[in-house]
């Protein structure tokens, strides 16, 4: 299987503290992978690292074989990477349509960008209800959908995303990870962090375990049984420690 | 009623230059959050390199314009690349003080190049006045009010027509957003810098053209005049530094009518600080600003 | 010598007003109003020692109460602003206070000559040292004593529960406030040492300068308030001390041979100093290192921030 995104290696440290001590994984092509552990296992911090918003120490990663360590996160949007951030990050003060104009920013085909606009009001109808009501207006789930929308707008090869679910409520959790699987149906590959591990197994084609900055466990769902896989996401096994 | 009036013109004159002034500091302080105490030394640098050619060859006056707008963009990006760019977020007080810093160097750097007190400047319409009735009015001071409308609409079309705008309205909501947008925020904001600096020279050509003189005191006086304003006004907005600028030369012309010129400053200065105390926000300020302000994460203005 | 009895004299007067900054700073607010305490110690202790007839002594102290008074009187409305605010307004606040002297013209008549602040023209001839026949000598213990007096203050505060509280409000307001920290009544706490310390340091200023004027009082000098603690580090009431060492006799004296050039490189040298340590050149690292070398002996110390003198 190829892969799109290839990570080796990977340190990332907060001052003295190393969030991340030597993190290798891989995303394959056109699938889902799932990273999943317990809070403080370092997912948001590898995710930022991909997205150049924190600067490995040592490491590298890989978009079809490109270098992204050390580029900015302007450039690493560029080259076809779009986070859609922990807590969903919308511009609260700006409209839904501006959201959306400044995922496409780099973008230079304002026709199409237009007509991608619209493609966005399509798939996400209450977007299209609310385009020029300020974000900070929009509930959380619909919020999660502008922010999702919002990455999208770039195009991406590569969709990361950083617990959708947080904060939702469970009809709304559903809603996005049915947007997830149909995304990936259209062919967008997405890298995925979750702590819903029963929602994130059930849309995922590989899964890895993250605990305390390293990855403890890779396989497909069903390797695992699935009550063991999240006692490991949830609790951590402590197994690692030191 | 006509003294009371021709004063209250007479202030909105001198205050169309204060709001010149405010909109270049509120572009930078509404991307940045900072102060950038260099703003006044940097259009000095400008003002006396264009000096400079004006006694020394002559030059056409739109050559002097054009010289001190591009020596204060030059200085402001000097500016932003050492006290703003390297200096991380949370360190508002750090760049405060490097730019205090700078503010010496940009001054003594003017002073090396002319070091007398003041010399001439080349006026617009050679100082004339108009009649308007009972009223007289500066021609030089409404190009002014002209200029800095023109500016303000300029710049509202800038912020909320264009893509750059589009970047830096989102950087000053969220940078962390903004970058992962793919807004290529240190550029974004050099840009906004170099920007606010233009204005800020074409501010300091035309006060100093109505003047007809340039001293040693501009660095010092556009700072605190530009800031004054903009606080007045509201923070970081742009029809909040026209209010602030004109509310501010109305208020000085004002009390210097009642009091004497020596109270006029004080005034400024008095209203300010209860203005800041009772609507921290300033005029036009909302209270969005006021809640974004100094709140847990949003503003950290120290360094420990 | 006398040079550097001058300069020593500089510095002292300059620690005072750093420290005032200090206290303040440690609340995690930063105070432009620091130069105009200091104008109103200035005024006060003056006017006390030279129209009133009083000794220094308590004239410098009349002069601390009245500008920690009015830092208290002015704290109230202006900690209902944070951030960038309190810093304009407490800059508003210091201009104002140097605009009034500048206006303010209080003048008696003594024999021949009149005496006392002359408006714009300033405020000549407080002779109390020449007066009582102190020497250069004398004047400079008496700066250090009150340096030192505040100082061992300071430290003794900042390591007893006092200074834990400020450092906790400066650090996180609302989590000091979850913990049951009255936060303004810290704050106006502090901005009142402040004021009281920066009064203290202007009552000296008058009189060993001897000839006051508000320009001396101005932003510029509200602003080196700031930079002496936010170049110093905000880890030990030491670091303000290097830091007005480093100001006054590095950069402004020891650069003084470059005439006009100085200040091209002192900006520079400040901003380097700023990025090269951005949380000043005594910060909580190096105080943790010079530790371990009492300790162990065995450590070298942090070469850097020494060489920085």
């Amino acid at each position: 299987m190829e892969a799109m995104l290839e990570i080796a290696d990977v340190v990332t440290a907060y001052g003295k503290i190393e969030a991340l001590k030597g993190v290798s994984l891989s995303a394959a092509k056109g699938r889902i992978t799932c990273l999943l552990g317990p809070n403080g296992a370092g997912k948001t911090t590898l995710m930022m690292s991909i997205a150049g918003a924190l600067k490995p120490r040592q490491g590298s990663i890989r978009l079809e074989g490109s270098e992204l360590v050390g580029l900015s996160p302007a450039r690493i949007v560029g080259n076809g990477v779009a986070l859609v951030p922990e807590n969903r990050l919308v511009f609260p003060q700006m409209s839904v349509r501006e959201n959306l104009l400044a995922g496409a920013y780099q973008r230079n085909d304002s026709g199409e960008v237009t007509a991608d606009i619209e493609r966005m009001y399509a798939r996400f109808p209450r977007l299209k209800e609310r385009r020029e009501q300020l974000a900070g207006t929009l509930s959380g789930g619909e919020q999660q959908m502008l922010a999702v929308a919002r990455a999208l707008m770039s195009r991406p090869r590569l969709l990361l995303m950083d617990e959708p679910s947080l904060g939702l409520a469970p009809i709304v959790v559903k809603e996005i990870f049915g947007i997830i699987a149909e995304l990936n149906r259209e062919g967008v590959t997405i890298f995925l962090v979750e702590q819903n591990a029963h929602l994130a197994l059930q849309v995922a084609h590989h899964f890895y375990l993250m605990e305390q900055g390293r990855v403890t466990f890779s396989g497909n769902p069903g390797e695992l049984a699935e009550d063991e896989v999240i006692k490991r996401a949830y609790l951590g096994t402590r197994r690692s420690a030191g | 009623m006509i003294p009371f009036i021709q004063t209250t013109l007479d202030g909105l004159m001198v205050g169309s230059s204060y709001g010149l002034l405010a909109l270049g500091f509120a572009l930078i302080f509404g991307v940045m959050r900072r102060l950038n105490l260099s703003y006044g030394p940097s259009i000095m640098i400008g003002a006396y390199l264009g000096t400079l050619l004006y006694i020394k060859f002559g030059p056409p006056t739109y050559v002097v314009a054009i010289v001190a707008v591009a020596g204060s963009v030059m200085a402001g990006i000097y500016v932003e690349r050492l006290c703003f760019a390297p200096l991380g977020v949370g360190a508002g007080v750090a760049s405060m003080v490097s730019s205090f810093a700078i503010w010496m160097q940009l001054e003594q750097a003017s002073l090396l190049m002319l070091p007398r007190h003041s010399y001439p400047f080349p006026s617009l319409t050679g100082g004339e006045l108009w009649s308007l009735g009972p009223f007289v009015v500066r021609p030089d001071y409404l190009i002014m009010l002209a200029a800095m409308l023109a500016m303000s609409a300029a710049l509202t079309l800038l912020l909320y027509r264009t893509r750059f705008g589009l970047g830096l309205r989102a950087i000053v909501e969220n940078s962390l957003a903004a970058s992962l947008s793919g807004i290529d925020v240190e550029r974004t904001m050099l840009k906004a810098f170099a920007l606010a600096s233009a204005i800020g020279g074409v501010a300091g050509f035309l006060v100093l053209s109505a003047n007809q003189q340039v001293t040693a005191m501009l660095g010092m006086w556009a700072t605190l005049k530009g800031l004054i304003a903009m606080m007045i006004g509201g923070l970081g907005s742009i029809p909040g530094a026209i209010v602030g600028g004109l509310a501010l030369g109305v208020i000085e012309a004002h009390s210097q009518n009642l009091f004497g010129p020596q109270v006029r400053d004080l005034a400024a200065y008095a209203v300010l600080f209860v203005l800041l105390v009772l609507r921290p926000g300033g005029i036009l300020g909302t209270t969005a600003v006021r809640r974004g302000m100094g709140q847990r994460g949003g503003d950290r203005w120290t360094t420990t | 010598m006398d040079f550097y009895l001058g300069l020593a004299q500089i510095v002292g007067v300059h620690t005072l007003l750093g420290l005032s900054a200090y206290c303040v700073l440690l609340t995690g607010q930063v105070s432009l109003a620091q130069a105009g305490f200091f104008a109103i110690g200035a005024y006060v202790a003056a006017m006390l020692t030279v129209l009133a007839g009083w000794h220094i002594v308590p004239a410098i102290a009349a002069a601390s109460f009245v500008a920690g008074a009015t830092a208290c009187a002015v704290s109230f409305p202006a900690l209902r602003v944070k951030g960038l605010m309190l810093v304009v307004a407490t800059l508003a606040f210091g201009e104002a206070v140097r605009l009034f002297f500048f206006n303010f013209d209080y003048q008696v008549a003594k024999g021949e000559v009149k005496i006392g602040p002359a408006g714009g023209e300033g405020f000549r001839q407080i002779r109390f040292f020449p007066e009582n026949g102190w020497s250069t000598l004398d004047v400079l213990i008496f700066i250090w004593l009150f340096v030192a007096l505040v100082m061992a203050g300071l430290w003794w505060m900042d390591r007893s529960r006092a200074g834990a509280v400020l450092r906790a409000v400066g650090e996180d307001e609302v989590a000091a406030q979850s913990a049951g920290i009255n936060v303004t009544a810290v704050k106006v706490a502090a901005m009142t040492v402040g004021g009281f310390i920066a009064g203290l340091g202007g009552g000296i200023f008058a009189h060993y300068t001897a000839h006051i004027e508000h320009a001396q009082f101005g932003v510029a000098l509200a602003t080196f308030a700031i930079a002496y603690p936010i170049l110093g580090g905000l880890s030990s009431v030491f670091g303000t001390l290097i830091a007005v060492v480093f100001v006054q006799g590095f950069l402004i004296e020891g650069l003084r041979f470059l005439g006009d050039w100085r200040n091209l490189l002192f900006g520079g040298l400040i901003l380097l100093a700023m990025n090269v340590r951005p949380r000043g050149l005594i910060d909580a690292a190096t105080i943790a290192a010079v530790k371990r070398m009492r300790t162990s002996n065995k450590e070298p110390g942090n070469a850097r921030t020494q060489g920085a003198e």
